[in-house]
């Protein structure tokens, strides 16, 4: 189970989303890949992200499984995982 | 091209107005009878002039009647034309209306009773009395006064405690404040201060940030303040002017739908949406040069510079809200000094976000963001505002100036 977060620093909505982030990585058991919308940008283009951020991608193995776009609570995004684990 | 479109419309926002002269085509004149060495005369001589250019169309006319025993004359034949018992210095006559002294309060009388006279019948009753042609019954100085009466009326309250409450200052003084906050929650150039204050953080030097990001904020809330100020100037020159009028509602119309289509389009999800890639990286690659100048006071005046351009550039995004409260200001006829208060007012409610944002980073050294859940409400009252002050400039611009009468 993987999961890749694209955001951005001038982004007020990925910020909001970063406690989040980490709660959800100290509760549950995942590969968890984190990037930057300027800092890799090359790597980010690989996932097309649209244009509204924070993006969370889901993945198993290598196939995406969904997305989730935008701000989200805590419990949104852990009813999600757990849907997948 | 965009840059082209945004350079365009800032020209005629700000420039274009500067050429268009003058209020009405109706020609007025205002009588001021005073007294060399009177300090209410001065005041009100100085008062004059001061709106001299703001009505092209009004012809103002000074008589002396301490030492000028012809202007005495004249005065005395006016005092009895209008009834007037209790005679002195300064009296001040525009059509059928006269206004005694000058003191708190006159200068929007007087300004009251040109602006009525430009949209009412008006007659010279002064060159009547000039050129004997005066008829008593034709003085119609009920009209203007009623007109006084009525606002005054749904105006003032009286409130325990602080006494009377003049509902106008409330109104303009909560206008300010409220859509201050609104506006400061519009993510025009929120996302720039969040760019500067991640980069800062990397320097872990808390004076060194203090002093780049504050720099930043007020820079930046200068310019916002002197565009306001600065259209303030012009739309007082032009705003009676109906087409210019029925042009500012119709501005405030579009950047109301604006709103609220963005809003619509952000209600189902939350997020922000990605600033155009050649502006992000031109703004990142300043911030990050002058962020990492050695020498302080370049790196300000490097901050300053980007605040400022900053500023200009997301004004086409954010122009919306100063524009619609600027033109509240402007119908109300509040003083200079009271239009800079309020707009002061406005500015800090609009700083106050990005204060809270920067300060929490200082003092924590990590960055929070907020929502886009508010942005997504600034949106959504910015909108409604909008389009509340359209609707009534074009049809109702009395209830703009507080008169539901």
């Amino acid at each position: 189970m993987k999961i890749v977060k694209i955001g951005a620093i001038w982004c007020g909505g990925c910020l909001v989303m970063n406690k989040v982030w980490n709660q959800l990585q100290k509760n549950y058991d995942f590969e968890a890949i984190e990037l930057d919308y300027d800092m890799d940008e090359e790597e980010v283009l690989q996932y097309s992200p649209g244009d509204i951020l924070p993006v969370f991608i889901f993945y198993n193995g290598n196939q995406e499984l969904f997305r989730m776009i935008g701000e989200h609570s805590y419990q949104e995004m852990e009813e999600k995982l757990k849907e997948v684990l | 091209m965009k840059r082209w479109i945004i350079g365009l419309f800032l020209f005629f926002l700000f420039f274009v107005p500067l050429w268009v002269q003058g209020k009405e085509e109706k020609e007025i004149t205002l009588y001021l009878f005073h007294g060399d060495g009177c300090p209410h005369c001065a005041a009100e001589l100085e008062f004059l002039d001061s709106i001299q250019e703001e009505y092209p169309t009004l012809t103002i006319k000074k008589y002396e009647v301490w030492y000028n025993d012809e202007n005495a004359e004249l005065l005395s034949k006016v005092e009895e034309a209008f009834s007037i018992t209790r005679s002195g210095v300064p009296t001040t006559i525009v059509g059928d209306t006269n206004i005694m002294g000058f003191g708190s309060g006159s200068d929007i009388k007087i300004r009251n009773a040109i602006d009525y006279y430009l949209e009412h019948e008006y007659t010279d009753q002064i060159a009547k009395i000039q050129d004997g042609t005066f008829v008593k019954e034709d003085l119609h100085s009920e009209a203007f006064q009623k007109e006084e009466e009525k606002s005054d009326e749904s105006l003032s309250v009286e409130m325990p405690v602080v006494g009377n409450v003049n509902l106008k200052n409330i109104s303009l003084m909560s206008a300010a404040v409220i859509i201050g906050l609104i506006d400061g929650f519009n993510p025009c150039a929120m996302w720039i201060l969040l760019f500067l204050i991640s980069v800062l953080i990397g320097m872990k030097d808390k004076k060194r940030m203090l002093l780049i990001g504050l720099t930043f904020l007020f820079t930046s809330a200068f310019v916002y303040l002197l565009i306001m100020l600065s259209w303030i100037q012009i739309a007082v020159k032009i705003t009676t002017i109906i087409w210019v009028r029925n042009l500012i509602a119709v501005v405030a119309l579009i950047g109301g739908f604006v709103n609220l289509r963005s809003y619509i389009r952000s209600r189902n999800s939350s997020g922000c949406e990605v600033v155009d890639d050649k502006k992000r990286k031109t703004i990142f690659h300043k911030i990050r040069k002058f962020t990492h100048e050695k020498r302080l006071l370049f790196a300000l005046f490097g901050v300053i510079v980007l605040a400022i351009s900053v500023n200009m550039v997301e004004l086409a995004c954010s122009a919306g809200l100063p524009l619609v409260f600027t033109e509240l200001l402007v119908l109300n006829h509040t003083s200079s000094i009271m239009k800079f208060f309020y707009t002061l007012l406005y500015i800090i409610f609009f700083l106050f976000d990005d204060l809270v944002v920067f300060f929490i980073a200082v003092f924590t050294m990590k960055i929070t963001g907020i929502s886009t859940k508010y942005n997504k409400y600034s949106h959504l009252l910015g909108g409604i505002i909008m389009l509340l002050v359209g609707v009534l400039l074009l049809i109702k611009p009395e209830w703009l100036m507080f008169q539901f009468k």
